[in-house]
């Protein structure tokens, strides 16, 4: 079989290529949503994690943070995304798409809340002492000096966990969602055929990571403009 | 303070999700036949027949799990409303799970065959001759007796020992998922395909090696050779007849529905 005939067999006949695109729109979908909770979850458990660090104040707080990093980062996000479907969700009829965003964003969230963290605790100790002494309290040093800086720098850490995030949703399959790895599975489990839809999934990852790598860069450029040159 | 506050509000929310898990049964079985399908959820293993014979109805969501099993834990869930799968799998599910039953309208008759390279046709016709001869001495009934009817168990296979294996190993790519074809006891595969490829490969002097992988991912093992032979309750369809070459049919069966008993 020729490549023009392969091309048609995977993905013209039938309109197959709607597997794909399909996919991808629930790809997308669940990987813009987990990230949002992943941001929202992961900044909550840093700062809790951060001001407990620096203060020795929100002792309870930060010993859910700690359990919560420690259980999530210590089991694999397949097993996460099964029990949440099996267990957590078992006997509730609700939609797979909100359950694997919440699972990939409770999941990202950990990993996050270390990054955001580590941006936070790179932030010299004498800066909270400026702010402090200049007569801010603790909130508005960290909102208006500590974490500007520190999201700039950890911005570059922050995308990669999105690009990760977007290529761990393709295990979303084991709950029976059609995203993108498994519209590319539908197609070679009709035509068996394993070259042309696997490269085609590559390629559609590939472009989407490109595309976010350029967006944060232009964020990146806008935010050193005020940068010491 | 503020902040424990709001942390108590979050456990308090994490603790309500746990406890969900607990309460309320699933709906009741909406599916009594074929034609009560339209318009619900059917749950299938992604790639096998009943995929493709979901897909081709009409108005229905198809769901496709990677494994049969989950696709029965789903439908005890609620969270599909039938699943369509070959008869005997259904029967070993109904077998260990009290909740769920298997309608009695059945899906035209497929034949399992084994799976074997396009441009192997030596070895096809090898598989064939050891097939034969084994059905016409008795062994393959005799193996079949052991997964079903009332001598299950009766007749366990048991691979010769102390006789040389000339032609060397023989791999066969299956997907352990499939009982009573094929499933995991323990660390060991079992079910009818491995004991007729014990048998065919005792038979033909080779010895036999089981991966197990992704169902999906069967027959492309044959067609790129990393596999010898794919044996793995594959029904013969035109469409896989166009990527391998089939054996001569080594059992008959059908696809049909199972759905919650209440």
């Amino acid at each position: 079989m020729d490549f023009s005939e392969s091309f048609r067999q995977n993905f013209i006949q039938d309109d197959r290529w709607k597997y794909l695109a399909n996919g991808l729109r629930t790809t997308l979908i669940i990987t813009v949503f987990a990230v949002i909770i992943g941001l929202f979850l992961g900044f909550i458990v840093a700062i809790i994690r951060a001001t407990y660090l620096r203060t020795k104040k929100m002792l309870i707080p930060d010993l859910f943070c700690r359990l919560y990093l420690t259980v999530i980062r210590g089991t694999p996000v397949v097993v996460q995304l099964l029990i949440i479907y099996f267990v957590i969700f078992g006997s509730v009829n609700i939609s797979k798409t909100v359950v694997a965003i919440f699972a990939f964003g409770i999941n990202s969230g950990a990993y996050v809340a270390e990054i955001v963290r580590g941006g936070i605790m790179s932030i010299d100790v004498g800066q909270l002492e400026a702010g402090r002494s200049l007569g801010l309290n603790y909130r508005q040093t960290m909102v208006h000096i500590i974490m500007p800086q520190a999201v700039k720098n950890v911005l570059p850490a922050l995308c990669n966990e999105c690009i990760v995030l977007l290529k761990e949703t393709s295990v979303a399959g084991y709950i029976a969602i059609d995203d993108l790895t498994r519209g590319g599975d539908i197609i070679r489990g009709i035509t068996f055929a394993p070259f042309l839809p696997l490269i085609a999934v590559a390629l559609i990852y590939l472009f989407v990571v490109i595309l976010l790598t350029k967006l944060v860069g232009v964020l990146e450029r806008r935010l050193a403009a005020n940068d010491r040159r | 303070m503020k902040m424990n506050r709001l942390f108590a509000g979050f456990s308090m929310l994490a603790l309500s999700a746990v406890m969900l898990t607990g309460c309320g049964g699933p709906p009741p079985n909406p599916v009594h036949s074929v034609d009560d399908l339209k318009g619900k959820h059917i749950g299938v293993q992604l790639g096998t027949t009943g995929d493709t014979l979901a897909s081709d109805l009409e108005d229905t969501n198809v769901e496709k799990y990677n494994k049969a099993a989950d696709a029965v834990q789903a439908l005890k869930q609620g969270k599909i409303d039938a699943v369509i799968v070959d008869l005997e799998t259904a029967n070993a599910f109904v077998d260990k799970n009290d909740d769920i039953m298997v309608l009695d309208e059945e899906f035209a008759d497929e034949e399992y065959a084994i799976a074997v390279n396009l441009e192997n046709e030596e070895l096809r016709d090898e598989l064939n001759g050891a097939l034969q001869a084994l059905t016409e001495d008795g062994t393959l009934p005799l193996i079949k007796a052991n997964y079903e009817g009332d001598e299950k168990g009766q007749h366990p296979y048991e691979i010769k020992t102390g006789i040389s294996r000339p032609k060397g190993i023989l791999t066969m790519a299956t997907n352990a998922e499939f009982p009573p074809y094929e499933s995991y006891d323990g660390k060991l595969i079992v079910g009818f395909d491995v004991d007729m490829m014990n048998a065919v490969c005792d038979y033909l002097g080779y010895e036999l090696k089981i991966d197990d992988m992704q169902f999906n991912s069967v027959l492309p093992a044959v067609q790129s050779g990393k596999a010898d032979v794919g044996v793995a309750g594959l029904s013969v369809t035109p469409d896989r007849e166009k990527n391998v070459l089939f054996t001569d049919n080594y059992a008959v069966t059908h696809q049909v529905i199972v759905v919650r008993r209440k």
